[in-house]
């Protein structure tokens, strides 16, 4: 007990220190844009430079952090310290390529500064959604590449041991560019599950070429289960369509019983009497007559009526075996890809430039 | 042999009548019979004859019971076999029984059956009260069916010496066809009746019946 008292005790102190340092950094952030409002510039500079400082890296979001280089480079341009300024816009751009300062807040020689810092800086991003779940020939997988200004990329998959996968965009990017992937890998199969690096690499020479990105992919492939097939309609819900063997069988037995009966009649009832022959010509009509019930009735003879009064129920059948062959065929058709993004990583420039 | 004519007339009419009744239903049948008759009447002392037979049959189903009454009437000439001396005779037969179907394929009967052989000179009595077991079963559902019957005599006299007669049993066995179209019937059956005189050795008499019948209802 006294142990976890005293790790919660310290979970609760390391992250009310957290909190503090976080409160902290945004604080000096605050403190800095108030500053430079009041056109105390110097004071301004300090502020947000410490608020960007080493110790504080972690507790600004991105959104954060770019506002605070935001400020930080109006402050220098101010200051008439421009190299300082592109600095700090360039250390924007490579943080967030899509990020642009407000032009209601910023004067127009601040923006167009940052424009051509943007311009000059040569950067990527990839975005893409966390957790996609998509059906293959159906729904496709999107991620976004921004770039900071016009530049060659080429967008690829491969396995996360460096096995190519697909080629999925090679090409121009002006500002962003959403692409699309369907699943399948370039020899047309779903892609089977695994780990595996979505990545863009800056197709140039150029020694300020931006750094490729990639963002590992946990894709697990699910292949969804199939219907099973309906039950074959048996009696009693279909009529017998063929005669059984019980009456026929019950029919000779009840001739070939009666006929040796009228047979034997004399010798059980009178045992002093040998009995008239006539009686057989009687038991041999009784006995052809169960002979004649066996034949008439005999089993495995078709039942035309009861086969014409199944046909309804044994078609409904077929079309609904049918309906689930077709349906499970596009089930097993239908691969499901469930694909979960890691964190976004710069990666080693590994394509060739044209 | 006037009964049975008389009675095969008014057979059909009674047909048309009663196939509108409801609660009951009547089924008659007429019959074409062979009679054979052994008689045994002292060790070594046998007498056969044989003839032709016609009789009918009336049935009336009411409820669980059926009541009915059959009559059979012939002549009995001398036949090969016996010992000789066999006088020709009439034979009267008649029959009255109330039926009930314990199971769907079992019929048991109870009703005295009285026997007569008329000569130029005497009149040989019997009188035999029977209970019977018939099991149906059917060939063709309904259509065709064969039939055994058994009975055994629970009391019997008889108006010749030792008068009174001992193990007294018999069976019939056959089929009966009902065509798919038309209300008549045919029956194809097999009898043999046979009585022990006295209940010893004295004598026997047994009687085989080939019927051919063609029958009218339910």
């Amino acid at each position: 007990m006294k142990r976890v008292a005293i790790t919660l005790a310290l979970f609760l102190a390391l992250a009310r220190l957290h909190d503090a340092r976080a409160q902290t950094a945004r604080d000096l952030v605050g403190q800095g844009v108030r500053a430079y409002r009041a056109l105390e510039y110097d004071a301004a500079v300090a502020l947000l430079k410490r608020s960007l400082s080493e110790d504080a890296v972690g507790t600004l979001s991105t959104a954060e952090r770019a506002q605070a280089l935001t400020y930080l480079g109006a402050t220098e341009l101010f200051r008439g310290r421009r190299d300082s300024a592109a600095i700090a816009f360039s250390d924007v751009v490579l943080l967030d390529p899509r990020y642009r300062p407000d032009e209601l807040i910023f004067p127009p020689q601040v923006t167009n500064l940052f424009q051509e810092v943007r311009q000059a800086t040569k950067t990527v991003a990839l975005s893409v959604p966390p957790v996609t779940e998509l059906r293959v020939r159906g729904d496709r997988f999107t991620a976004r590449v921004f770039t900071s200004s016009l530049a060659e990329v080429a967008v690829t998959l491969a396995r996360d041991d460096g096995t190519p996968v697909r080629e999925l965009y090679t090409g121009p990017v002006a500002d962003s560019l959403a692409v699309t992937w369907d699943g399948f890998t370039a020899s047309g199969t779903p892609v089977p599950s695994g780990r595996y690096v979505l990545r863009v690499v800056p197709r140039t020479a150029a020694a300020n070429a931006p750094p490729a990105r990639q963002v590992t992919l946990d894709i697990d492939q699910r292949t969804p289960d199939t219907l099973p097939w309906p039950p074959a309609p048996t009696s009693p819900a279909l009529l017998p369509e063929r005669t059984p063997a019980g009456p026929a069988v019950r029919s000779l037995a009840a001739g070939l019983v009666a006929a040796a009966a009228v047979i034997a009649l004399p010798s059980i009832i009178a045992r002093n009497s040998g009995g008239t022959d006539a009686r057989f010509a009687v038991g041999a009509a009784v006995g052809a007559a169960g002979l004649v019930g066996f034949i008439t009735q005999r089993p495995g003879r078709p039942l035309v009526q009861n086969v014409r009064a199944n046909a309804p129920q044994r078609d409904a059948w077929m079309r609904r075996v049918e309906q689930i062959k077709t349906e499970n065929a596009n089930r097993r058709a239908t691969v499901r890809l469930v694909i979960r993004a890691e964190p976004l990583a710069t990666a080693e420039r590994t394509g060739s430039p044209p | 042999m006037r009964w049975v004519a008389a009675t095969l007339c008014v057979l059909p009419t009674l047909a048309s009548v009663t196939h509108a009744q409801e609660r009951a239903t009547f089924a008659f049948r007429g019959d074409a019979a062979g009679v054979w008759l052994r008689q045994e009447t002292a060790p070594g002392v046998v007498q056969q004859l044989r003839g032709p037979a016609l009789g009918a049959e009336g049935r009336v189903k009411y409820g669980p019971l059926t009541f009915g009454a059959g009559l059979i009437e012939g002549r009995l000439d001398a036949a090969s076999g016996g010992t000789g001396g066999e006088a020709a005779r009439d034979l009267v037969e008649g029959r009255a029984f109330v039926a009930a179907r314990a199971l769907p394929w079992l019929e048991v009967s109870v009703g005295p059956l009285l026997r007569a052989y008329v000569t130029d000179s005497a009149t040989e009595r019997w009188v035999v009260w029977q209970g019977r077991a018939r099991v149906d079963a059917p060939i063709l559902t309904a259509r065709l069916t064969s039939f055994v019957e058994l009975w055994r005599g629970l009391s019997s006299r008889v108006t010749f010496p030792p008068f009174l007669a001992g193990r007294v049993q018999g069976g019939e066995a056959g089929l009966v066809y009902k065509p798919p179209r038309g209300p008549l019937w045919w029956r194809l059956a097999y009898r043999v009746d046979d009585a022990l005189l006295g209940g010893g050795p004295g004598g026997s008499e047994t009687v085989e019946v080939v019927t051919l019948s063609v029958g009218i209802g339910r």
